[in-house]
């Protein structure tokens, strides 16, 4: 379960005051707004990654634990991008082995790689084992990186515009399949997207602009008429 | 009619490439051509050579060590800095350690560390000896191949792969050793090979701070080849069949060392390992500023020497100091600067522009030749190669023309722009230049507007390099040149056979200041120009 | 009575003054062993007109910078004197030039002037490359002192008009006063040095030619100046001689710098590690180099000039002109301004210090005692053998 607390994004001149934010095993939250508004950012942040252009505070609670201090490879939260960034020196089945969590009790490597093709298999990709990311499909990709995610066992997984690249039946496909898998997993998941159809009926929706006010207007205003 | 013009276009930029990479097969051919009658017998007298093994082992190795230890320390540094804020360019911090001549750099160090030395505790550093030279080779090492990783991973998504890696649970150091070292080293072969190629035949630095009971491998035959007695040619030429087997032994090498470590990785990435080898990256953030104050201190050192202080003098160091010296001299260096500036400016640009349509040609078939035909010029020994340019010069009659040397200059100002270029221009988007097209640019026009000025922090450090590369020629200038053109380099080297401290200190500085002065404006510039990753994506 | 007396007279007379007429006659000759052309000749009125306006490329070793400036001394003089040009090519290594003559090979070359000796030259003279009859060319060379010094040969092999002298070169240590308190040294006394001065003492790694000579003087010393070492090496002579040398240097090496393990690479570098106060001892072939040095407080101000009891191993340092060289005419101006007595002055009392081959200004008294050098052939037969036994 993840709670969001006192989420407030500053930044010279406007700010975002974020409601709290409860999700529950397997509920999915899509974050919308107008581009350049600090969709990424926020996921960014909430992963770790600590923007520089703007303030982002507040407190995350992952099962009831603040991780907000946490660096990110230990805060357990997953990462889907837009361009999934699989590894290119490792193949597909290698690249989802090292995501493989440390400490289970698959300990050689053979054991890694049957549970890395097992997963594959689950959502029949296992004949892309061997291949290299560089020789995969947009789609293909898309799914080898939710698997991946998938295969660290994170207790939040956020998705940053990760249908974008593809084309529209198959965005609807991997679509579809991602958020059966979440729910699936029970895991809590945060997305960003710009295109409304992403949105599937049961997602939980935060649109940034409804919480979006300028601060001191009043001295805005007056800028632009000294320039 | 386009075609035609396309098609003769393409056919002279072969021409024109093929000339520049086979220039040093050319002179390799002339000059080892046996001028009497070399049997096989006369390897009897080579193998018979005291302490010939001894002496070629030393050599391969210190010629791989250095090279592998200045890789990983770089790759180290690298780890440290890339993200950094602060220092994202720290290229312009590269400039004053790429400057120093290599030689420089050796005579620093043991005049700063070895015995007798009069500033510092003698630190057991011996004067002559094989840590000596490893540890000279690799502080001038390190910068090159920071310049290279800075180039390759400007086109590399290391900050998307590490925070991938961060987000799948590793930790910092792991990441950058699993996820970005492999692709890293790959596209640093031909780094390495340069690298290696020239610590195997270095004479100079091996002459000054190596060993010499026995001596390194370069040396000896250095000696053979000018000397004139009976036999001494023959043993000479076997010397040279030697150096190219140890080129090939290197490339052997470093090619395993490239296969164990994918392996090793790829392991460690697939067992999710916890091994906590990569965990003293983090001490590398001291090497930078470490280097930095040994480099000034070396300058100092030798800016002291220039103005003349004298530690036989008990009296006050500073009060003994004077310009003299910069002022006699004046006369003398102000030419052979001009023409290093002139030559070294011509032969740069050419290297950087041939090394470019080097690329482009390829790109174009889609085939790329082996690297090691390109940086020929590099890895083949380089004074039998310059001995058959100059006989062939003086065959053709040529003049003793700046250009002549200019021309012996360009292989390897070429070889040095292709293999800092290649990794770069390789890693470029293809669909930026396609989406160009899209709005109706030429091909050409793409090629300028998008794929140059995407390159364009990789083709200002390669230009910085081809620049400091032909500063730094003595060989060819002074083969081809007969002696007629002086360039700052080819009066250092003299001096420094001597033993006048002070002039020879004032020729290092006035070498160091050309290369200092192209890296910085390099660095410079290259802040203003962004690679197609340094944009942050959102 | 006293016509007969008077008649024996003047025939006694008659004969001394015969005598007397060719006594001084052949004295002259004697005084000019070096058979040469006037000054006032047509065939050198003709050399010199036709090197007006010429350029000359000189090309000697450019790494002391006494020499560069002597040299560019010499450049003023001559475009002054002769409206000729000049050019120091400085040169790294001797051989620089040796390997350039060769791979021209006939052609015209880029050399007019070069600074050679020793088995360069050997080289050079038999392939062929040298222009001959230089000393029968060239006015200045009947004031050569052939008779005071060995400079006709140059090491065994003779000049025959292929090379000119230029300079003396004596091979003396610049040590310091404390340590090597006598005036001269020898085997046993360097031995004794070293032990009680260890890693302070050690010569430059043969087959540099200051220390493959610094052993000849230790052969010299140890076998008592055997006749065999001025002829040719035959085996037996080297089965006898050399290993007293070898005894001698086994019992050396372990007290010398860095226990003999590592040798400077060059007498430069000798004289660095000197000035440094690392070595207490360097090797030097001109005699008057201690000086200059101490002068511009190069080295301290208590070193002194050692030579060995035997006498200093004497050489000249010469001049040659290629076959090819495109300006042979003013090569050869130049070289007779070299040996004139204004240059050779300056050069024996300005910056460089090197003594003069001209008989002027020979200086009994300035010169150490010398030793002739041994033949040729024991110079490379030294190299060799301590390549083989100490070099690996």
């Amino acid at each position: 379960m993840l709670k969001l607390i006192d989420c407030q994004i500053d930044a010279t001149g406007w700010e975002i005051k974020i409601p709290d934010i409860q999700l529950g095993k397997g509920e999915l939250l899509v974050i919308t707004g107008p581009s350049g508004i600090g969709k990424s950012t926020l996921l960014h942040w909430l992963l770790g990654n600590i923007p520089r252009h703007v303030n982002i505070s507040g407190k995350i609670l992952i099962d009831d634990i603040d991780v907000s201090q946490q660096a990110i490879e230990r805060r357990h939260i997953g990462l889907l991008m837009q361009d999934v960034y699989l590894f290119p020196h490792l193949s597909v089945q290698d690249n989802i082995c090292f995501a493989l969590p440390k400490d289970t009790h698959f300990s050689s490597k053979k054991q890694r790689r049957i549970e890395a093709m097992r997963m594959l298999e689950q959502i029949n990709l296992a004949h892309l084992g061997e291949r290299y990311p560089q020789n995969l499909s947009g789609g293909e990709r898309s799914r080898v990186g939710l698997v991946r995610a998938l295969a660290n066992k994170p207790k939040v997984m956020l998705l940053d515009e990760p249908f974008a690249a593809l084309d529209p039946t198959n965005r609807e496909q991997v679509g579809r399949w991602a958020f059966q898998q979440l729910a699936q997993q029970h895991i809590p998941s945060i997305m960003v997207t710009h295109d409304k159809n992403d949105i599937p009926e049961s997602a939980k929706q935060l649109n940034l602009a409804d919480f979006f006010h300028q601060k001191d207007q009043h001295q805005i205003s007056l800028d632009r008429n000294n320039p | 009619m386009a075609a035609t013009i396309r098609r003769i276009g393409l056919a002279s930029g072969w021409l024109l490439v093929s000339l520049i990479s086979l220039l040093p097969i050319l002179g390799i051919v002339v000059g080892l051509w046996p001028p009497e009658q070399i049997t096989f017998a006369d390897i009897r007298p080579f193998l018979a050579y005291q302490g010939l093994s001894t002496s070629v082992f030393m050599t391969l190795f210190s010629a791989i060590f250095s090279t592998l230890i200045s890789l990983y320390i770089a790759f180290m540094v690298y780890s440290q800095y890339h993200l950094s804020r602060r220092l994202q360019s720290f290229e312009k911090y590269l400039a004053p350690l790429l400057s120093l001549p290599h030689l420089a750099v050796a005579l620093g160090l043991v005049f700063l560390f070895s015995n007798g030395s009069l500033f510092f505790v003698d630190s057991g550093l011996p004067r002559k000896g094989l840590s000596t030279l490893i540890i000279a080779i690799v502080i001038k090492e390190v910068p090159f191949f920071l310049l290279i990783f800075s180039a390759i991973g400007r086109q590399l998504p290391i900050k998307y792969w590490l925070l991938q890696g961060k987000a799948l649970g590793y930790q910092d150091y792991r990441c950058w050793w699993f996820l970005v070292f492999p692709p890293l080293l790959k596209q640093s072969r031909l780094a390495l090979l340069a690298a290696t190629a020239y610590t195997l035949s270095v004479v100079d630095i091996s002459f000054l701070v190596g060993p010499n009971i026995p001596e390194l491998f370069a040396v000896s035959m250095y000696r053979w080849q000018t000397s004139f007695g009976i036999g001494d040619q023959a043993l000479a030429f076997w010397a040279n069949v030697l150096l190219l087997g140890l080129l090939v032994l290197s490339i052997v090498a470093l090619y395993a060392h490239e296969k164990l470590l994918f392996i090793a990785c790829k392991n460690w990435a697939v067992l999710g390992s916890t091994i906590r080898l990569g965990i003293i990256n983090r001490l590398f953030v001291a090497w930078l500023p470490m280097t930095g104050v040994l480099t000034l201190l070396m300058v100092m050192v030798f800016a002291l020497w220039s103005f003349g202080a004298n530690w036989q003098t008990d009296g006050n160091l500073l009060a003994s100091l004077h310009t003299r010296l910069w002022q006699d001299e004046w006369l003398f260096f102000s030419l052979p600067l001009q023409n290093s500036v002139l030559i070294g400016l011509v032969a740069g640009l050419l290297g950087v522009a041939c090394a470019l349509l080097a690329l482009e040609l390829q790109r174009r078939r889609g085939v790329y030749l082996p690297d090691y035909y390109w940086l020929l010029a590099i890895l083949l020994p380089q004074l039998s190669m310059v001995l058959g340019w100059q006989v062939s010069h003086i065959w053709l009659e040529g003049s003793y023309h700046s250009a002549w040397i200019i021309l012996s200059h360009l292989p390897f100002t070429f070889a040095y722009a292709y293999l800092v270029l290649k990794g770069p221009f390789q890693s470029i988007e293809p669909r930026y230049e396609l989406l160009a097209a899209s709005f109706g640019y030429s091909y050409w026009q793409c090629w300028y507007k998008v794929r140059f000025r995407l390159l364009l922090p990789a083709v200002l450090s390669a230009f910085a390099i081809s620049f400091s590369v032909s500063v730094a020629q003595y060989i060819p200038t002074l083969m081809i040149g007969a002696g007629r053109v002086t360039t700052i380099t080819t009066e250092a080297v003299a001096i420094g056979t001597g033993s006048q401290q002070d002039v020879m200190a004032l020729y290092i500085l006035l070498q160091s200041v050309l290369p200092f002065v192209a890296f910085l404006m390099a660095a410079l510039l290259a802040q203003r120009f962004r690679g197609s990753v340094d944009v942050k994506a959102h | 009575m006293t016509s007969l007396l008077s008649k024996r007279l003047v025939s006694v007379l008659g004969v001394c003054f015969l005598l007397f007429f060719v006594a001084t006659a052949n004295a002259k000759q004697a005084l000019k062993a070096v058979a040469t052309v006037d000054e006032n000749s047509a065939q050198w009125q003709q050399t010199l007109k036709a090197a007006t306006g010429q350029s000359v490329y000189l090309y000697a070793w450019g790494g002391s910078k006494a020499v560069n400036e002597y040299l560019r001394w010499a450049t003023r003089e001559i475009a002054q004197q002769y409206r000729i040009k000049l050019i120091h090519v400085k040169v790294t290594d001797p051989s620089e030039p040796v390997s350039r003559l060769k791979a021209e090979n006939g052609r015209t070359s880029a050399i007019d002037l070069m600074w050679v000796n020793g088995e360069n030259f050997a080289y050079l003279k038999q392939q062929g490359f040298l222009l001959g009859n230089l000393w029968s060319d060239i006015p200045n060379a009947v004031f050569l002192a052939v008779d005071n010094l060995p400079i006709t040969v140059d090491f065994g092999e003779p000049m025959h008009g292929f090379e000119v002298p230029w300079g003396i070169g004596q091979f003396n240590l610049i040590a310091e006063d404390g340590v090597y308190q006598q005036p001269q040294v020898n085997a046993k006394s360097l031995l004794e040095i070293a032990k009680n001065n260890p890693t302070t003492v050690t010569y430059p790694r043969p087959p540099e030619f200051h220390g493959t000579t610094f052993l000849k003087q230790f052969l010299v010393d140890l076998t008592d100046a055997d006749p065999r070492l001025y002829q040719s090496a035959t085996t037996q002579a080297q089965e006898e001689l050399l290993p007293v040398l070898w005894q001698y240097l086994d019992q050396l090496h372990p007290y010398l710098w860095q226990q003999g393990k590592a040798f400077p690479s060059s007498a430069a570098e000798q004289l660095l590690l000197y000035q440094q106060k690392t070595l207490s001892m360097a090797v030097s072939f001109n005699p008057n180099q201690w000086l200059k040095e101490k002068s511009t407080q190069q080295i301290s101000e208590s070193s002194v000039r050692r030579y060995f009891t035997d006498g200093a191993i004497t050489n000249s340092h010469n001049l040659a002109i290629p076959k090819s060289a495109p300006s042979p005419e003013a090569a050869k101006v130049v070289i007779n301004f070299m040996l004139s007595e204004k240059a050779q002055k300056e050069k024996f009392t300005g910056v460089w210090g090197d003594p003069s081959v001209i008989t002027s200004l020979f200086d009994e008294k300035a010169t150490m005692p010398a030793h002739p050098e041994l033949h040729s052939s024991w110079h490379v037969v030294i190299e060799d053998a301590w390549q083989q036994r100490y070099g690996g």
